[in-house]
């Protein structure tokens, strides 16, 4: 008797253990880019205000998405934007993604294929080494070294946007299995040491030192370099937002980090960390500081358009 | 001709011998020698600060210190229930088969306890990322370990003092009570100390059910109060180090999991010995 | 007393059960969709064109264990000879055991970063004259895990050479044997079941093995010797069982049901796979009433 009741006992415990008064902190996944910003917010906000903001990477960026979608984390941090298929993915989901910070992807390359002569590559070019049609720097006016691409991790925003960019939809591109890297630091270390590497890679972590980024060659001949200025004034095509998506309202201690990050303080970190805030698009196109003006063209048109368009 | 094939022959032993005695020597002194900046009391006691780069590893070993608190107080009851049914209650073939199970269970990859984790706690009880989803697969991975402590340093005990509690007219629960578990107390502690060294070293069975990277103190509640682990921590890193600032941290925190489960190897090193050199010197 | 021992065993046996069940139900998806030989044998695993085929992964797997038992293999037997036969005080032998057991200690997070930050380079160097893309390759990862596995070899070999009863060495020595001889022609072909347990458990260990595997190895898919003996697989990067369940995919695989079977049905091969190798080892073991080898 004593038993059957501390049986019953357990089984209620574990099976309403759900209900339990769960911690209430809030859960932020995602994105590795889009990491080092949240979880220094994370903890100023702790010393400052003794909000509890729990963080992790697991998954990337689609992985974010994909717990926020399934409850397992209030806040999804994304370095791409939201796509028609995660919408018909998750119909019940009401995303509300808020930009924190622009970013642009950088094509970059080891230093014997930079100083081979490879300085640029146009889509086209991008796509044949992506399927595997080029084998060799050669075949694209570089030094004679087998391509050596360090494709990022499933998941990953950085890939993609890359291949939403190359092919127009994730789902077009071509099944190759390329050698996989996880990190940005973790792309940066393989490109810096492998001759003839190249990779997807945040901008930010391109330093022209160990790895050095490519230009992208427009169909109209012009050669973009991923600068902030032009990430600025929207010509390289490149471009993604640095996302927090909330399912619904933002709760209030989503609140809170959302308005540290859009505030100066979180900005600065947006910034420190080799992205570009949110305001940085005004000043590039407007010199004179507008106060209380949001960015005009670049930022405010990647919302809109959100895949950079597919090149021919 | 012998003599220098006999030469060659404990050449090749000493050589092999000297081999696996420097590796270990080379791994704590690779360890040691990049940890050795950021290593401090503060290190331990402070909280990571700029995803790694800063601070220390405080949260981190109290995450730990939950996880294999939770595991042991799963283990420990269960082995000696399995340890006592292994050497004392159960028949011989009964016995076999459980030793099997023992052998089998020991094998399971962790990855498989951390899927289990997730499939059942996060996934089916909802529980999301929970510290208790942790402790229980924990605590299921070294149980096998705990329990054939256990049950070996029971099978040592001199058949004499059984049989002298059963001349005494004791039935079996009480000379279970009376004799084995007093002077079994041995072999749960080194049992208990190489789960705790295992458990505490453990990424894969934490690494989809109850580890986050940052931000989480103490548990408060079962669903959605996962814990910092120090493996997590660095596995985290390895990978994606934020920042090449946090690489003496990174080392460091390494340094402190080696510590900790070398030093706690190291406490239940005499029982295993022992048991080892008792062992068939026929 | 005797009613809570039961009732652990049922516990623990009831868990056990549902361990398996588990992965066995959620893997059903997969194998309706793509058959049980093109799950198994498939060789290109493709999740986005819903292609799952694990015969890379099982390459991979073996490749990096049989790596570690190549290297593990003499080094460990070496030891186990030494310390079992070698006449030496009681102390060093006390001793020398004593640092192979905390060799097993070590947390396997701690080998993978020893992997990533220093091994990798090592391997990288080593392999420059055939031009690798990069440090991680299986080979790194068999390295890596050969370290690993040598204390359970050493521990289960020395266990297996000491239980050849001293009658039998004082017999070789009787008939003019050498120390040396007596270990080469007697004790070494008696212990020889022993020996090969102490393989099979540690090559259970090196099949199960993630983390450090997971940090070294590449992680990329699909990858087969062709022609099919070819070792140059060896010296690129490759994906093992473990590896692709540590990785992102579970993640992602989290609520679609076939993906998701998938990824259990990789965890019940490879606890098959464990199991089977565990389950011979451990006969050849416990047939001697040697439980002492499952404390890992």
């Amino acid at each position: 008797m004593l038993l059957k009741r501390r049986l019953g006992l357990l089984a209620w415990l574990l099976t309403s253990s759900a209900l339990f008064a769960a911690s209430s902190s809030l859960r932020v996944v995602g994105s590795t880019t889009v990491n080092p910003v949240v979880v220094r917010a994370a903890e100023k906000l702790k010393a400052e205000k003794g909000l509890a903001i729990v963080v992790d990477t697991q998954g990337g960026s689609s992985g974010g998405i994909t717990a926020l979608a399934d409850g397992r984390a209030d806040v999804a941090m994304a370095s791409r934007p939201l796509t028609d298929g995660d919408r018909t993915k998750y119909p019940k989901v009401d995303f509300r993604p808020v930009e924190i910070g622009v970013d642009a992807l950088a094509v970059v390359v080891a230093k014997d294929v930079w100083e081979g002569g490879v300085r640029a590559l146009s889509a086209e070019q991008l796509r044949s080494i992506y399927d595997g049609t080029f084998k060799n720097w050669q075949e694209l006016g570089g030094p004679d070294r087998r391509i050596a691409f360090f494709n990022k991790e499933p998941g990953r925003g950085t890939w993609e946007v890359f291949v939403h960019w190359l092919y127009g939809d994730a789902k077009k591109a071509p099944h190759v299995a390329h050698l996989e890297v996880g990190s940005n630091e973790e792309a940066r270390t393989k490109v810096a040491s492998t001759p003839g590497g190249i990779s997807q890679l945040s901008a930010a972590w391109a330093d022209g030192r160990r790895v050095f980024p490519l230009a992208i060659r427009l169909p109209d001949g012009r050669q973009v370099t991923p600068t902030k200025e032009h990430l600025a004034d929207g010509s390289y095509p490149l471009a993604r937002p640095l996302l927090l998506i909330t399912n619904g309202p933002p709760s209030a201690t989503a609140k809170a980090l959302l308005d540290y990050l859009l505030g100066p303080a979180g900005q600065e970190l947006v910034r420190a960390a080799g992205y570009l805030g949110l305001r940085d698009g005004a000043q590039q196109a407007a010199p004179l500081p507008q106060k209380g003006t949001r960015p005009t063209r670049s930022v405010g048109a990647l919302l809109a358009a959100p895949f950079p368009r597919p090149q021919p | 001709m012998r003599r220098a094939v006999d030469r060659l022959f404990w050449g090749f032993a000493g050589a092999a011998t000297a081999l696996a005695l420097l590796a270990f020597v080379a791994i704590a002194g690779a360890i040691l020698s990049r940890a050795w900046p950021a290593l401090s009391w503060r290190f331990l006691t402070t909280a990571a600060a700029d995803g790694g780069a800063s601070g220390g590893v405080g949260w981190q070993l109290v995450g730990t210190a939950v996880l294999v608190t939770t595991a042991l107080a799963v283990a420990l009851p269960l082995a000696t229930g399995l340890a006592l049914l292994v050497e004392v209650f159960a028949g011989a073939r009964t016995a076999r088969l459980l030793r099997l199970g023992l052998y089998v269970g020991n094998g399971i990859p962790s990855i498989v306890f951390g899927l289990f984790a997730l499939a059942v706690f996060s996934k089916a009880l909802g529980w999301g990322k929970s510290w208790l989803a942790g402790g229980l697969v924990l605590g299921f991975m070294i149980l096998p370990t705990v329990t054939v402590a256990l049950a070996e340093r029971m099978a040592a005990i001199p058949l004499k003092y059984r049989e002298a509690a059963a001349g005494l007219g004791l039935g079996t629960s009480d000379i279970v009570r009376a004799v084995i578990l007093p002077q079994s107390v041995g072999g749960l502690v080194s049992g208990a100390m190489l789960g705790l060294a295992r458990a505490a070293g453990e990424t894969a069975p934490i690494l989809f059910a109850a580890a986050v990277f940052s931000g989480a103190t103490w548990p408060a509640g079962i669903a959605e109060s996962p814990v910092l682990a120090l493996p997590y921590h660095i596995f985290v890193l390895a990978q994606d180090s934020l920042d090449p600032a946090a690489t003496p941290r990174l080392w460091g925190a390494a340094a402190v999991l080696l510590a900790l489960a070398v030093s706690v190897s190291a406490v239940a090193l005499p029982a295993r010995l022992a048991a080892h050199e008792e062992a068939r010197r026929v | 007393m005797k009613f809570w021992a039961w009732v652990a065993g049922g516990l623990v046996a009831l868990i056990g059960a549902a361990l398996a069940l588990l992965f066995v139900v959620d893997a059903l998806p997969v194998f309706r969709h793509s058959g049980f030989g093109a799950y198994l044998f498939g060789s290109e695993w493709f999740y986005r064109a819903e292609r799952f085929g694990i015969l890379s992964m099982l390459y991979g797997t073996l490749a990096v264990a049989a790596v570690a038992l190549a290297v593990a293999t003499p080094v460990g037997l070496g030891t186990a000879i030494f310390l079992a036969e070698a006449p030496l005080p009681r102390r060093s032998r006390l001793l020398i055991k004593s640092v192979v057991e905390l060799l097993a200690g070590i947390p396997s997070v701690v080998y993978g970063l020893l992997g990533v930050l220093v091994l990798r380079e090592v391997v990288f160097r080593f392999l420059a004259p055939w031009e690798p893309l990069s440090g991680d390759t299986l080979l790194t990862a068999g390295l890596l895990l050969a370290v690993m596995t040598l204390p359970t070899f050493v521990t289960l070999a020395d266990d297996a050479l000491r239980g050849v009863p001293a009658v039998q060495r004082e017999a070789g020595r009787a008939l003019g044997f050498s120390r040396g001889e007596v270990v080469r022609r007697v004790a070494l072909p008696q212990a020889l079941p022993g020996l090969v347990a102490a393989g099979l458990l540690a090559l259970g260990r090196a099949l199960g093995e993630t983390i450090a595997v997971f940090l070294v190895v590449g992680r990329q898919d699909n990858q087969l010797p062709s022609p099919w003996w070819s070792p140059a697989p060896l010296a690129a990067s490759g994906q093992t069982l473990t590896s692709k369940l540590g990785g992102a995919e579970t993640f992602l695989a989290y609520d679609d049901p076939l993906h998701w079977g998938a990824m259990s049905g990789l965890a019940l091969v490879l606890v098959l796979l464990v199991t089977a190798t565990t389950l011979i080892g451990g006969r050849l073991l416990v047939g001697r009433g040697g439980i002492r080898a499952a404390r890992g």
